[in-house]
């Protein structure tokens, strides 16, 4: 059992251990491979294929055990560290302690979106990103996203998602109106609402965090872990809903065979939705 | 540079491999008389940048412009079972995707659709946009001035 922090709260010596946790699975080529496994479980709902990650109810599970499996790689470079959160409701200026020098360094420059600050600015010489849509090795952010802007999602986006009661609903992909899952992945939905909460911080981030190669972006794994937090938030506060949907979609259903139901194996873990429910025991939040 | 002054219809001739069996077809058409392959290319052409946008109904496009001082071009080739029939739901939308092809300077752009047939790429996965030109101007817009990737996308 250990505990994952909110970010704000580290101190320097905590931030320094975990920059160097991040780096040295950098070193070793363990780090990209997650990047890889992440573009390889994008899949969206026009494919016709399972979605275990995006656009699909498993959208918590997944990254749970998805998050797990990195913190296990970080432990077992430095069993002190924890994936913390980011509560981007409440840092939500590029003047956080988040961006600074001694964590994850700053915005990108103007022109390239190169980030120049920090251990992950490329000149640093530690930090090649490999899974980008553009041919620059080094990562890139785009606060804000000046061309078209975007703001950081409010405790108020989140507490209309927190308030549904149900977990997701038909049908069960990125055109959800209702249910907590898509209220907090956040697709756009045409003439209904906007881009929304996870989805948000994406954009508002931009550059690398944007696209394909987004676990590129270390900020990566402290925005799923606050995504994690407000799945238990939610259980907790609808404590009488389950993960839906529960059993294998009927027959006549469309996503009968592209969606994971509760007792359905994720890969590539093979552990199921209702395996995952519970993370009290392995890890908790303060 | 007015970026949208070179995008219409009708802007791709001329530049790069033109396809002149372009066929004025609804993008439901599936059927395509005396192909021997189970599926057949129907390249389908657009109004072009002049139209309104309309989330989740992309039409069927052909565009060349000059965006931000880039280069963008896209098609639409509409890949459709020969004499198949749509089926209900997600299986239709699947059997009316689309091979797309979208280049900023001559580089390609991955792309791929929603349910709802809007489209996102690897510049821009979490957000999607109702037209490919949308998709274009959108990923110059993220890239700044960098160049995209000329690895393939997707490749494991």
């Amino acid at each position: 059992m250990y505990s994952r922090k909110d970010q704000r709260n580290l101190t320097r010596t905590e931030k320094k251990r975990l920059v160097d946790a991040i780096l040295e699975l950098k070193r070793s080529g363990r780090y990209d491979e997650f990047v890889t496994m992440h573009r390889q479980y994008y899949v969206t709902d026009a494919e016709g294929r399972p979605r275990a990650a995006h656009m699909s109810p498993s959208f918590f599970p997944w990254h749970r055990r998805y998050l797990l499996e990195f913190e296990e790689a970080l432990q077992a470079v430095d069993p002190t560290v924890s994936i913390p959160y980011w509560d981007w409701t409440r840092d939500n200026t590029p003047a956080a302690s988040l961006w600074a020098e001694d964590f994850l360094g700053g915005n990108g420059r103007s022109g390239d979106r190169q980030v120049m600050t920090g251990p992950f600015a490329y000149r640093q010489g530690n930090w090649r990103v490999s899974g980008g849509a553009t041919d620059g090795r080094f990562l890139t952010r785009n606060f804000g996203r000046p061309s078209a802007p975007v703001d950081l999602p409010t405790a108020a986006d989140v507490d209309r998602a927190m308030g549904d009661p149900v977990y997701d609903a038909a049908p069960w992909n990125s055109l959800s109106t209702t249910g907590f899952r898509n209220r907090i992945e956040g697709w756009g939905i045409s003439g209904t609402r906007r881009v929304a909460n996870h989805n948000q911080v994406h954009l508002w981030i931009g550059g690398s965090m944007a696209g394909a190669g987004s676990p590129d972006d270390p900020v990566f794994w402290l925005h799923h872990a606050y995504m994690d937090l407000l799945w238990a938030r939610w259980q907790s506060a609808h404590p009488r809903s389950g993960y839906q949907p529960g059993s294998r979609l009927p027959d006549d259903d469309p996503q009968r065979d592209h969606v994971f139901a509760g007792d359905a194996p994720l890969p590539p873990w093979d552990e199921t939705p209702s395996q995952l429910l519970d993370h009290t025991g392995v890890y908790e939040y303060v | 540079m007015d970026p949208t002054a070179a995008a219409s219809g009708e802007a791709a001739g001329g530049r790069g491999p033109v396809r002149r069996a372009v066929l004025r077809t609804a993008f439901t058409a599936t059927v395509i008389a005396g192909t021997g392959g189970a599926l057949a290319p129907v390249l389908l052409r657009g109004p072009g940048a002049g139209a309104p946008e309309e989330r989740g109904a992309p039409e069927p496009e052909r565009f060349w412009e000059r965006y931000r001082g880039r280069e963008i071009r896209g098609t639409a080739t509409v890949m459709v079972p020969a004499g198949g029939q749509s089926r209900a739901g997600e299986a239709a939308s699947v059997a009316g995707v689309p091979d797309v092809e979208v280049r900023v300077d001559g580089r390609p752009l991955h792309v791929m659709r929603r349910a709802d047939g809007s489209y996102l790429s690897t510049v821009n996965h979490y957000e999607s946009f109702p037209t490919l030109l949308a998709t274009a101007r959108a990923a110059v817009d993220e890239i700044g001035t960098s160049q995209l990737s000329t690895a393939s996308p997707h490749t494991n």
